[in-house]
């Protein structure tokens, strides 16, 4: 028995060595041919590849990425200020009827469901994702500072922990939705079950279906997408603050700094650039959601058989991206340069006062 | 240290994965029969008459066995809870067996070996549970030299020293000797030890507390996805069920009459060709961005970051035109000639975000490793796949997985390009729209919540085992990234 | 094999076009299998030196003979040498066996041949034990003969070493200095060895160059440097502690010190720098008195702090000769011991 394992072993072992020797003698092949068509080149004055400059070897390399980018990113942006100024655009016939330098513009800023609050939603585009990005992104950065500095400060059970709060970040948005919309049923829904056991009257709170009033609906997506968020910023909260030199804590507890006061004057300064980031990151990322709404209310954006709707300003461009109207597409673009002033305008105001307030 | 039990331990520990694998095999392949087995209602009409799925009785036969539907279920839980627990015990001691040094080896490792029996035990895998004894026995052996059988006579008195240590009363400190300041020392330092535990407390209690509302979604959809129909539209849920009331059912419903099996095959195609695209593109373009020197190579550089700032939302007007009948012709044109993957595929085979996070971690890599390597004659492509590639593995891998996860979770460019070819155009979904635009509905129009939760449930454990696989990785990866999406 | 520069030249433009001269008309023949030290405080243009005869950097001007081939614009694949750098730059995902065989993948070897070539080159180098480990499993003395024994395993034509025993603690150096030697004796290879330490290359070189801003000071073998320097800037650069030098004035063929003659000497009247090392001062009966500001105790040496034309001065001498309390004190140096320097070029003036 013990021969035969032997016997096994060495045979792989050959038979690893040949194929070794198998590829090392291509490669050898290889090189040799190179070597002659190198030694060729050079002889009759041809080797253009040495004379490359460094653009030219540079470009074999971008190329892919380039070509892609090119197509899909870079004419896009070019092309979004054509259709903002066709009238009429249909892209199945692909003709259009005149030019306007503002009317699209117009068309958005004027339309009933985008800034003004329509008559018979009672919301609008732009005030329902202002709520949102104004209410989860403070919310989710601060729980998220805490529960990354209490996990910082924990031994036992970190690690568990930590693999539970990273959790929502490895599911899909639209089934964790499916859920979130379940849980929050006005019947048989787990929230208003528990809410039941601590003696609130559910009969007939709804949340997201019929009834819901405009808050309600709207805490449900809000505490959806904080949620959902969370796992992001406490694994690189936590990161950076696990890299903080142990320095400035050892001096700090020796000088009798209270913990608190640890927390606001070392920790949160230390990290600011992080908490910057993801600041500026979250702050775009909550201007197009989009995903979650659809997950827990449907493309409408609305619970049915409401007079309100929580339409973001994504799901309002994506609605006139369907091909059949004509113009609707230049519409779209006007939405979408709209939403991209917005966020440039945040990111420039954001960098100023990171000057100022962040360290370093 | 006795080098030879240290290595029979090891052997008996490869032996016995070899019956953990086994065990593992037959939980997987009796589930595979037995969820074959799983009775469907019959198709009318070309689609499946959902209503009755509740009100079936069906009976299986299996091994000269007759088993109702209460029993099959049982059956169909036990083996998945057995591969739950027996999957993770068999990974996490090979990963063990690899890494672990002679030094590592204490008493702990021999008790773990002897809860892990009684898991073994548990699983009824028989043989595996007697071979983690042994080893049990063996590593006692190694570190406290005792044989089983003065192992087994040891063990009475140390249980009664442990219960001796408890129960003996603490010495009544007597403060009368001492001075003022010693005192106040004492004091404050039992104060410490007070507020040390009560800030220990809340700490924990805060966690739990976010940590239960992390869990309880998940907890919710598996609980919903094996209740049947009228379990998941009681007025008052129940919180729990028993192993006989799991309707694995209702997944087979799912994958087959649902389609979601054809969604999952189109997603991790999708998922497959773009990250390997991205990999490929972001690799060569990040290269030529930290290494190669050529004129104009900052400005093209800003160039690239400053488009990471325009929303993608701006992209898709144009790419839908892009893609369909005046652009490549990929999507909308008439039935038969749409080419869906690779208008989902091709848009995505580059991400400029990639490019930045390849391009800080390739320019970490000193230069000298390049001149070393130029010296010894080595080409810039070689360099770039013998060298800097394995040396930034975990941030390709990272970038991988981030690339897999916005796949699985791409939602509104599929939609928009399947949503212009109908009937056709449905067989492309990829599972985020499946699981918004399927009709998960009865004939009179109620909503089956227990299949639409099946279905989220079924799309959300891939990431799971992905995630679990490669805990590590994934979180130290994305706690460094800094970037989603 | 012999190597030539001729002429060699390095500018530097940066983004604003502002030029930098690093290596300035560099003209230095290496002789076959000396190992020669490329010496200057750090900035002087000696590892651009370096990366130019590897290959690295392009010369702005100038050429690079290797024999009697001009390989001036040869790629550094092509060149056969071997590189050793600061850092060793050792491939951190590949094992020492790997580290080593990797030049060899690219030459024309057969595999058999190629392991057989890493088996010797890592006995040669005394890492034999250690192929199956990750350079991050070394130390520091033993990621360098890695580096050394990857260098030499191509059999290169030259050998170079930049700066290889900076990241190395003091005792380690030692060690390390004399098994180059060693390992450079036993090859026969032609070395050039970049450094800024001066004990270092005095130590180990057949033969130094003593650059500065990228000009040749000197190029001669260690000893003959140290006791005749070119200028007062080699002076300065070489020995521990360093050169004294202070101003004094000659004249009428005697060099004045303290308003005395101090010594005869045949140059013309006027200013100059003058150069005494300290090392080079007897304690004697007779001679030179002077006062004594300071006094160190250092084992078998007394180092003594004196004042020369208001000039800290210091001397070692023998601690025999010196008795505790002691206030004043002869001393003594041979005439062909003191260098006395050009103000305004630096050349030394009474000397060769």
């Amino acid at each position: 028995m013990a021969d035969f394992i032997k016997n096994t072993k060495k045979f792989f072992a050959k038979v690893k060595q040949s194929i070794k020797n198998f590829f090392w003698n291509i490669r050898r092949i290889l090189n040799n041919g190179k070597r002659r068509i190198g030694k060729f080149l050079d002889k009759h004055n041809l080797n253009f590849a040495s004379k490359f400059p460094g653009w030219a070897k540079a470009l074999v390399y971008l190329s892919p990425a380039l070509i892609v980018l090119s197509i899909f990113t870079f004419w896009p942006i070019i092309n979004s200020f054509a259709l903002v100024v066709y009238e009429n655009y249909n892209m199945t016939s692909n003709t259009i009827t005149g030019y306007t330098l503002f009317g699209n513009f117009i068309t958005v800023i004027t339309d009933e469901s985008f800034i003004v609050p329509a008559s018979h939603t009672g919301s609008s585009a732009v005030i329902n994702t202002l709520i949102i990005v104004f209410i989860s992104v403070p919310i989710s950065v601060l729980l998220a500072l805490f529960i990354s500095a209490a996990l910082n400060s924990i031994k036992p059970l970190k690690s568990f922990f930590q693999t539970i709060f990273f959790l929502p970040y490895v599911t899909n948005t639209i089934a964790i939705g499916l859920v979130f919309a379940y849980m929050f049923k006005t019947d048989g829904g787990l929230i208003n079950q528990l809410l039941s056991f601590v003696g609130v009257d559910t009969a007939g709170l709804s949340w997201v279906e019929s009834g819901a009033v405009y808050w309600r609906s709207m805490f449900v997506l809000i505490f959806y997408s904080i949620w959902a968020s969370l796992a992001f910023k406490i694994m690189v909260f936590l990161t950076s603050i696990q890299g903080i030199d142990k320095q400035y804590y050892q001096a700090a507890a020796i000088d009798a700094t209270p913990k608190g006061r640890i927390f606001t004057k070392i920790t949160v300064p230390l990290i600011s650039p992080m908490i910057f980031y993801i600041l500026v990151t979250s702050v775009i990322g909550a201007f197009k959601i989009y995903n979650s709404i659809v997950a827990l209310f449907g493309v409408t954006g609305a619970p049915s058989g409401v007079d309100y709707n929580l339409q973001s300003i994504v799901m309002y461009i994506y609605q006139f991206i369907d091909g059949s109207n004509a113009g609707s597409l230049s519409v779209a673009a006007a939405g979408s340069l709209i939403l991209f002033a917005i966020i440039l305008v945040l990111t420039l105001v954001q960098m100023q006062v990171s000057k100022k307030r962040v360290h370093y | 240290m006795d080098k030879k039990l240290f290595k029979k331990s090891n052997k008996i520990e490869k032996i016995t994965f070899i019956f953990d694998f086994i065990a593992i095999a037959i939980y997987i392949s009796l589930f595979l029969i037995l969820f074959g087995m799983l009775e469907l209602p019959e198709i009318v009409d070309g689609s499946m008459n959902l209503d009755i799925l509740q009100f079936m009785e069906p009976t299986y036969y299996f091994l000269n066995a007759t088993l109702d539907k209460l029993e099959m279920n049982t059956i169909i839980s036990l083996v998945i809870l057995f591969t739950l627990v027996s999957l993770p015990l068999l990974l996490i001691n090979i990963k063990k067996v690899r890494t672990r040094t002679i030094y590592e080896i204490d008493s702990y490792t021999a008790s773990s070996k002897f809860v892990q029996a009684v898991i073994n035990l548990l699983s009824l895998n028989v043989v595996s549970a007697g071979l983690r004894i042994y080893n049990m026995f063996v590593l006692v052996k190694f570190v406290k030299g005792y044989s089983a059988k003065e192992f087994f006579k040891s063990i009475f008195p140390a249980v009664k020293a442990y219960f001796k240590k408890i129960f003996k009363k603490k010495k009544v400190e007597d403060l009368g000797d001492l001075d003022e300041y010693s005192v106040s020392i004492k004091q404050s330092i039992r104060r410490q030890n007070t507020s040390f535990i009560i800030r220990i407390l809340f700490t924990y209690l805060f966690l739990i507390t976010v940590a239960i509302v992390i869990i309880v979604p998940f907890y919710w959809m598996v609980l919903t996805s094996l209740k049947d129909f009228s379990g998941a539209t009681l007025a008052n849920p129940k919180l729990y069920i028993s192993i006989s009331q799991m309707n694995w059912v209702n997944y087979k419903v799912v994958l087959t009459a649902l389609e979601f099996g054809l969604y999952i095959k189109n997603t991790v195609i999708v998922a497959l060709f773009s990250t390997g695209g991205t990999i490929i593109t972001t690799v060569l373009a990040a290269y030529a961005f930290a290494r190669i020197e050529f004129k104009g190579r900052e400005v093209l550089f800003s160039i690239l970051i400053m488009t990471m700032m325009i929303p993608g939302e701006l992209y898709i007007i144009t790419n839908f035109i892009t893609v369909s009948k005046n652009g490549f012709g990929w999507v909308g044109m008439a039935t038969g000639e749409n080419n869906y993957f690779i208008a989902m595929i091709i848009p995505f085979v580059t991400s400029i975000s990639y490019i930045f996070f390849l391009r800080q971690s390739f320019k970490q890599i000193p230069e000298s490793l390049y001149k070393a390597a130029r010296v010894d004659g080595c080409s810039d492509f070689k360099f770039l796949t013998r060298v800097m590639v394995p040396i930034a593995s975990p941030t390709i891998f990272t970038i991988t997985i981030l690339n897999v996860f916005s796949s699985w979770n791409a939602y509104i460019w599929p939609r928009i390009i399947t949503g212009v070819g109908g009937q056709e155009g449905q067989k492309y979904w990829l599972i985020s729209n499946a699981l918004r635009d399927t009709a998960f509905v009865q004939d009179n129009g109620r909503v089956m919540y227990n299949l639409q939760i099946a279905a989220s449930a079924l799309v959300t454990v891939p990431l799971l085992v992905v995630f679990f696989l490669f805990r590590k990785y994934i979180m130290n990866g994305i706690g460094r990234s800094g970037t989603k999406g | 094999m012999e190597l030539r520069l001729e002429n060699l030249t390095k500018i530097f433009t940066n983004k604003t076009g502002a030029e930098t001269t690093a290596v300035s008309e560099l003209d230095i023949v290496i002789e076959s299998g000396t190992l020669v030290g490329l010496l200057g405080p750090s900035g002087c243009g000696k590892s651009t030196t370096l990366f130019m005869i590897a290959g690295l950097e392009k010369p702005t001007g100038g050429k690079i003979f290797f024999g009697d081939d001009d390989v001036t614009k040869l790629a550094p694949e092509k060149r056969g040498i071997g590189l050793v750098f600061q850092n060793y730059a050792l491939y951190p995902h590949m094992t020492v066996y790997n580290n080593i065989l990797f030049p060899l993948e690219n030459l024309d070897v057969p595999r058999t041949e190629a392991i057989q070539r890493v088996k010797e080159m890592a006995n040669l180098v005394g890492i034999g034990e250690l192929l199956d480990r990750k350079p991050s499993q070394l130390s520091g003395g033993q990621q360098q003969r890695v580096a050394i024994a990857r260098a030499l395993v191509k059999k290169p034509r030259v050998l170079l070493l930049d700066e290889p025993l900076s990241n190395l603690d003091a005792r380690l150096r030692l060690q390390m200095r004399e098994e180059i030697k060693r390992i450079q004796r036993e090859t026969g290879i032609t070395t050039i060895f970049v450094t800024h330490d001066q004990e270092e290359a005095m130590s180990i070189s057949d033969k130094m160059v003593v650059l500065d801003f990228g000009i040749e000071q000197q190029y001669a073998s260690p000893q003959s440097m140290y006791n005749n320097p070119d200028n007062i800037f080699v002076a300065k650069f070489l020995g521990n502690p360093p050169i004294n030098t202070f101003e004094a004035e000659v004249k009428k063929g005697h060099l004045m010190i303290n308003e005395h003659k101090f010594m005869k000497f045949d140059v013309p009247d006027g200013l100059y720098d003058v150069g005494m090392r300290p090392e080079n001062f007897r304690a004697t009966e007779e001679g030179f008195k002077i006062a004594i500001k300071d006094i160190f105790h250092i084992g078998r040496d007394t180092m003594i702090h004196f004042d020369f034309n208001g000039s800290n001065i210091r001397a070692l001498v023998d601690s025999d000769n010196i008795e505790k309390g002691q206030k004043f004190v002869h001393l003594t140096i041979k005439s062909e011991r003191v260098y006395i320097f050009d103000k305004k070029t630096g050349e030394v003036v009474n000397h060769g």
